[in-house]
Parts: C-alpha cells; structure tokens; sequence
C-alpha cells in the first residue's frame, strides 16, 4: 500500500509503503525500504472522515506526523484490516436523495418557524415579565421625547389617563395606563411596550370634539390590551432570526435585503393589529355607554383634508388599513354618553398652556 | 493517486528570476487542484442551513467548520492536500468573547449617557443615538481587527504536509493602519488607492507563514500609479456616460407609456403583474448600462492589482504568478455577488465552489519550497477563533 508520510517536523514528503501487522503499521520508505515508523494500531486516529475530507489523514494520537492514502481502494483495504480506521472510507454520499432529504427538511422547518412567529407569539409574548417590557417601552419613550417638549397641564392629563384606564379596566386589564402628550405634530397617537401611550397635541386641538380623541385613545387602548406593541416587537426580531439564519448569515446585503422582506411582513402585521385595535376599541366605548363614532368621524376629517388617502395610495408597503375600510368598519351613530365631561374637555384642551 | 497537476495551458509569463543568483532556480510551473464537487458541498451545505433553523442559528460554528473541512482539504498544492483542523466549539467561544466585548460597551455607553447626557439642559440625543453612533465609530476599526483576527485563526487551523500555516502581525496594529489608511483615502477623493491596495496586503503577506517560511513581498505603490490614474478618469467619465444614459432611457419610457407621476405612485403601491415586469425591465436596463460602463472598468483594475500583487509575492525559492482577466474577474466579483443576491443565499455553495476553480486555474506556482528546511512552528496560534469577524458578518467561510 503506497502513501505520502509526513513527519510533522518538517515539510519533507516521504513516499511510504504500508504494512499492517497484528499490532502495528509499519511504514517504510519506498525507494530503499527503510523503517520510517512503527505506529501502534490501538494508537491510531482518523482526522476527519470521508464524507467532509477527501482524503482524511491518518495519525497517531497525539503527534503531528501523518500519513495520506489518496488510493480509495487502498484505504478500503486498510479499514478491512482495521475496522476502527471506518472514517477513511465510509459509504460515498448518494448526493441527489441527501440534497432531496434536506430541501424537504428545510422546507418543513421554515414553515414550522413561520408559525411559530405568527401564532406562537399570540401565545409566548404574555409570558414575557411585564416589569421587562415596561423597562423596554420607558427607554423607547426616553430616546422619543430627548429633544421633544412635552405638555404638563396637571387637569388635561389627569383627563386623559382617566379615560384610559377606564376603558382599559372595560377590557379586563390590569396593568396602570400612562398617556403623555407631546407638543406639536403629526396628528398622530402611537403605543409603546409597558402601557404607554404617546399623544401628539395637533391630533387634541384639531379634533372638532371630544369622541374623537376618545376614539383614538379608546383605538390606542386596543394595541395595549392586545398587548400589540410587543408582539410586534417579537414578531420583527423572529422574522428577522429567519432571514438571518435562511441565508447562512453568510451576507451584510442578503441580511439587508431580508430586513426589508421582514419590514414588509411586519407592515403586513400591522394592519391586522390595526383592525383588531380599531374594533376593540369601538367596542369598549360602547360597553361604557359612550359615544362610539369618534375613530369613523376622525377618519372622515382625515380623508377631507387629505382626499388621496395615503393608505390607500401605500397599498402594500402601509402599515395601516385603507382609511375607507376602517371608516365602514367602525361606523357607529352619535349616541351614548360624552366620554370626557365639558371640563375635563376643557382642560384636555389647554394641556400644553 | 495523487492529484498531480498537469498544466492544461500554457502558463502566463513567469516572474523572471532575481538578477545577480548564480545557481539556476527551479521553476518548474504548477497550479493548485481542486477536486471538490458542487453536490457533495451542496449536501453539506443544505444539512448546516437545516441545523441553523433547529438551532436557531446557533449551530453555525460547526456547520462552518464542516464546509472548511470540505473545502480545505479538496484544495491541493504540490500534490499535496490542505488540512483544516479547527473546531465549532473555538468559534462559538469566540462569538461569546465578541458578544461580551459588546455588552461591556454597551454598560459602559449606558454610563456615559447616564452621566454626561441624561437630563441635562443640552441633551439634544437619546442612548440609542448614542449607542449607534459608538458602534459605527468603533465598528469600522474593529472590522479590520476582526478580518486580521479571522485570517490568522483561519491559518493557524490550517496544515500542509502536517505542518501549521500562521500568521505573526499584531491585528490591532493592522486595524489602526486599515483606518488610518482608508480615512485618508476617502479625504483625498479616492487617489490614494494604491498606497492603500499595496500597504494593505503587505502585511497579510509578509506575516503569513507555512511552518517556519515566511514570504515576502516586493511591490512599490509607485509602480500601480499610472493604470489607477487612467483607471480613476476613465471611471468619471463612464458615471457621466451611465448618468445620461439612465436619465434618457426613464425619461424616454415615461414619456412613451405616458405616465404622469401620479399613475406612477398608484401602480407602485398596488403592483399589477404588468408594473412588476416593467419596473423589472427598467432596474435590468439601469443594471445594464451600470453593468457595462462602470463594472467592467473596476474589474479591469481589480484584475490589474491582483496580478501586480501576486507576481510581486514569493516564498523563498516559490514565486507565483496569475493571469486572471478583467472578464474572470467580473465573474468573481459581479457574477458572483448576483448568484448569491438571486438566489437568496442559497447559490453560497455555487459561488465557493467557482472560487476555488477559479484559484485552481488561475493560480501558477513555480518552484517548489525545500521541504526540510521548513519546520513545525513552535506556537499553536490562537485558542479561539474570529469573534470580531462573526459579530459584523463579514466572514463568509
Ligand atoms: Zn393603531
């Protein structure tokens, strides 16, 4: 059996023939027959395995010398003489059935993973310490309002807050509502993780009466009870983990690519977010007996100063529904009980004076 | 057998002798086999992404070292076959290392915008701004450690006739350069290219080792000038040429189709299989006059800098040449790029696969080193790999 040795002291190449005995591999230079070494077989390691190496090397434990078979019939021979060196000539790969076994792997588990994101977070997310995403929402909330001024009117806010919480307890909830109102534009309200919510004071002073702003709020609140905001969070770092790992994680522009696809499906989240935020919170104001036509009104006035409707116009890159649908959809008549009383209106108004 | 390598070609102009040595070299011409095959790397491939998904992309560390293992020791100089010895576990600590290196710069950027920022009257940012701008500050410096770092893991778990590949150099050393370098050139509108391409690979070449041989590397900026300068001009006119040509061609099909903006912003949001093949065909329009104009020229000079700086490398007695072309170079770099892009990352295989071809044809060798003069090294290189180089996904394999 002819093979190169190395002695792994130097970068010599020795041309070897092997002769195995009961006990040992004797390894002798080819062209005078001289004893290279003798390797005891118990002593043998394979290093690394055919189906990876082509031609994995053999060695003795412990030592940097080596010997390369590259005859594969030769080192079949070999394994038959010593079962234990079975690595260096394995079964080949059938490669077409493996490449067939693993697609269909892949496939199965991308789905597997896909509705882990979409249902299991329904799930998982409520389980998340409340105290962990209170912390999160309270970071967020500081690096949104570093450079922002926010309004103070002790009355205005304890207006709001009221209302919130109310219609957060309507729905069984348990952890305290926060609102804060932050001078300026757009007219436009957001909710963090921790049960914060955010008021811009445009949306408050262009409202033409209270039921819209308790129609936003009371729209906010359905994003705190659903628990929207974290979910939201967890569903764009599990789509992101899938995209990260489909790819090998082998490219910055593949990940980049794959962060817009998950943009995407997190947009594509958010507008379902949207329809159940907007039907919870109609149907809260109405458990209280409250005049629940404020969410259709405040579109309408929306749509008329803006006819193109910009959610209609994203189509799919909007992370809301378009307007029209959300309008049909929470269309309810002007009856019911004010939500907020004249003067807590009042001062709702003046909060930023 | 051993996979000789029989010259299929003729090889390119050899790297005249050093003048002045009275002995005649050998320079008997050789090039690098590869013998791995695309559906055997595919197999393994497709097992390490099946892992990642159960794992969740934790099981990365050991899919990589299998595709080395694979890649490795399928390459061979001399007859001889490359042998990748690291393991999963060195990687994964790694990674942990990196990502403590960044959790303790998180901690101390929270300290920082705790007690210089927080509510004071002048704090105009929050702690992400904060932390985000720390990171692309540290981040571009710490990239060049990471790519040094991960070279030298690399080779230290790489051996050729059983004996360790190294690399000496201090990696901080090299990132320091590298940012030196690259903030200089960026200054200076991209003249000083080629100070940068020649001080860059120096020390990644004289540091590297086989064993106890060095190399050693003899290019002079100076001499790469002339074809960067007519490479750099030429480049400003074809982005002039690729501008008006862009412009005419949108400008043109807009007009045509009659379109005013607004029909425009309506197919965008609600893409019609119609739009979907008309956006298509203008981004492959755009792509083909950038693709003719503008890439071919930087693989032009690309494939130039890679011949320049593989003649002007040797090992003792070994010299090396290439004659790769401006079209293999556009295989590697743009081809290359578009198959991994268009398939999502699954032509990963494909491309390493074409590379090592591509080295393999590519690549002569003439001479061959003196096999006893070169020892086992007496240091086992680090004991843990590429955790930097992981942390900002620069790696490949
Ligand atoms: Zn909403």
């Amino acid at each position: 059996m002819a093979a190169r040795y190395y002695d792994g002291v130097t970068a010599d190449v020795q041309d070897v023939t092997l002769k195995v005995t009961s006990h040992e591999l004797l390894i002798n230079r080819s062209e005078d027959s001289a004893l290279v070494a003798r390797w005891p077989v118990a002593e043998l390691v394979v290093l690394g395995d055919s189906h990876h190496e082509a031609v994995p090397p053999l060695a003795l434990r412990g030592s940097e010398a080596r010997l390369v078979v590259e005859d594969p019939a030769w080192r079949a021979q070999l394994v038959s003489l010593v079962p234990a060196l079975k690595p260096l000539a394995l079964e080949p790969v059938k490669v077409a059935p493996r490449l067939g076994t693993y697609s269909l792997a892949i496939v199965a588990l991308v789905g597997l993973f896909w509705s882990a994101i979409e249902y299991g977070t329904e799930y998982a997310v409520p389980l998340l310490p409340y105290t962990l995403q209170a912390k999160l929402g309270e970071t967020v909330l500081d690096g949104l309002l570093a450079d922002k001024e926010t309004c103070q009117g002790q009355a205005g806010l304890a207006a709001i807050n009221r209302l919130a919480n109310d219609l957060a307890r309507e729905a069984g909830y348990r952890h305290e509502v926060t609102v804060h109102i932050v001078e300026g534009g757009p007219v436009n309200a957001f909710t963090l993780p921790g049960s914060i919510l955010v008021f811009y004071s445009d949306l408050i002073t262009q409202a033409k009466d209270s039921s819209q702003v308790a129609g936003v709020l009371a729209h906010e609140i359905g994003h705190v009870v659903h628990d929207h905001p974290i979910k939201g969070v967890a569903r764009a770092y599990g789509i992101d983990l899938l995209f990260k790992v489909l790819t090998g994680g082998y490219s910055d522009i593949l990940s980049t690519f794959g962060t817009g696809g998950g943009a995407l499906l997190a947009m594509r989240n958010g507008r379902a977010f949207e329809r159940e935020a907007d039907a919870t919170g109609v149907r809260l104001l109405e458990q209280r007996g409250l005049r629940a036509d404020g969410v259709s009104t405040f579109f309408e006035q929306m749509i008329e100063k803006e006819p193109s409707d910009a959610a209609s116009a994203a189509g799919i890159w909007s992370s809301h529904p378009p307007t029209r649908e959300r309008i049909e959809a929470t269309k309810r008549p002007p009856t019911g009980r004010p939500a907020f009383s004249a003067a807590e209106w009042q001062a709702l108004r003046n909060v930023c004076k | 057998m051993a996979p000789t390598s029989v010259p299929a070609t003729a090889p390119p102009q050899g790297p005249a002798a050093a003048p002045g040595s009275a002995w005649s070299p050998d320079l008997t011409p050789s090039q690098p086999v590869y013998d791995g095959r695309l559906g055997e790397l595919y197999a393994i491939y497709l097992r390490h992404l099946a892992m990642m998904l159960v794992t969740l992309g934790w099981s990365r560390f050991w899919g990589r070292t299998r595709i080395r293992r694979y890649v490795w020791n399928h390459l061979s100089v001399l007859g001889d076959r490359f042998e990748y010895r690291g393991r999963g576990i060195e990687l994964m600590i790694g990674f942990l290392l990196a990502l403590l290196l960044v959790a303790a710069w998180s901690g101390l950027m929270y300290l920082v915008w705790l007690y210089v920022f927080h509510e004071k009257p002048f704090a105009t940012f929050g702690l992400f701004d904060l932390f985000s701008l720390s990171v692309v500050l540290i981040g571009f410096p710490l990239a060049y450690v990471g790519h040094y770092a991960g070279l030298r893991y690399k080779l230290s778990r790489t051996r050729w006739r059983g004996i360790r590949c190294g690399m000496a150099g201090s990696a901080w050393g090299y990132g320091a350069i590298a940012t030196f370098l690259q903030f200089a050139n960026a200054m200076t509108g991209y003249l000083l290219t080629p100070v940068v391409s020649v001080n860059l690979a120096r020390p990644r070449i004289v540091n590297t080792r086989v064993g106890t041989q060095g190399f050693t590397f003899a290019g002079r900026a100076g001499d790469i000038y002339g074809r960067y300068l007519g490479y750099y001009f030429l480049n400003i006119v074809a982005w002039i040429a690729a501008a008006v040509a862009t412009f005419m061609a949108i400008g043109g099909t807009i007009e045509t189709l009659g379109f005013s903006s607004d029909d425009f912003l309506k197919l965008f949001a609600h893409p019609s299989l119609h739009t979907v093949v008309v956006v298509l065909l203008i981004a492959f329009a755009a792509y083909l006059v950038f693709g003719l104009l503008i890439l071919p020229l930087r693989c032009w000079w690309q494939a130039y800098l890679l011949r320049y700086l593989v003649t002007h490398s040797r090992a003792d007695n070994v010299l090396f040449a290439t004659a790769i072309s401006t079209w293999q170079m556009w295989g590697f770099l743009v081809l290359n790029y578009l198959i991994v892009l268009l398939t999502l990352g699954l032509g990963w295989p494909w491309v390493m696969h074409r590379t090592m071809k591509l080295i393999a044809g590519q690549l002569w060798i003439y001479g061959a080193p003196q096999g006893s003069e070169i020892r086992q090294p007496t240091d086992r290189g680090p004991g843990y790999g590429e955790g930097l180089l992981d942390m900002f996904d620069v790696s490949g394999v």
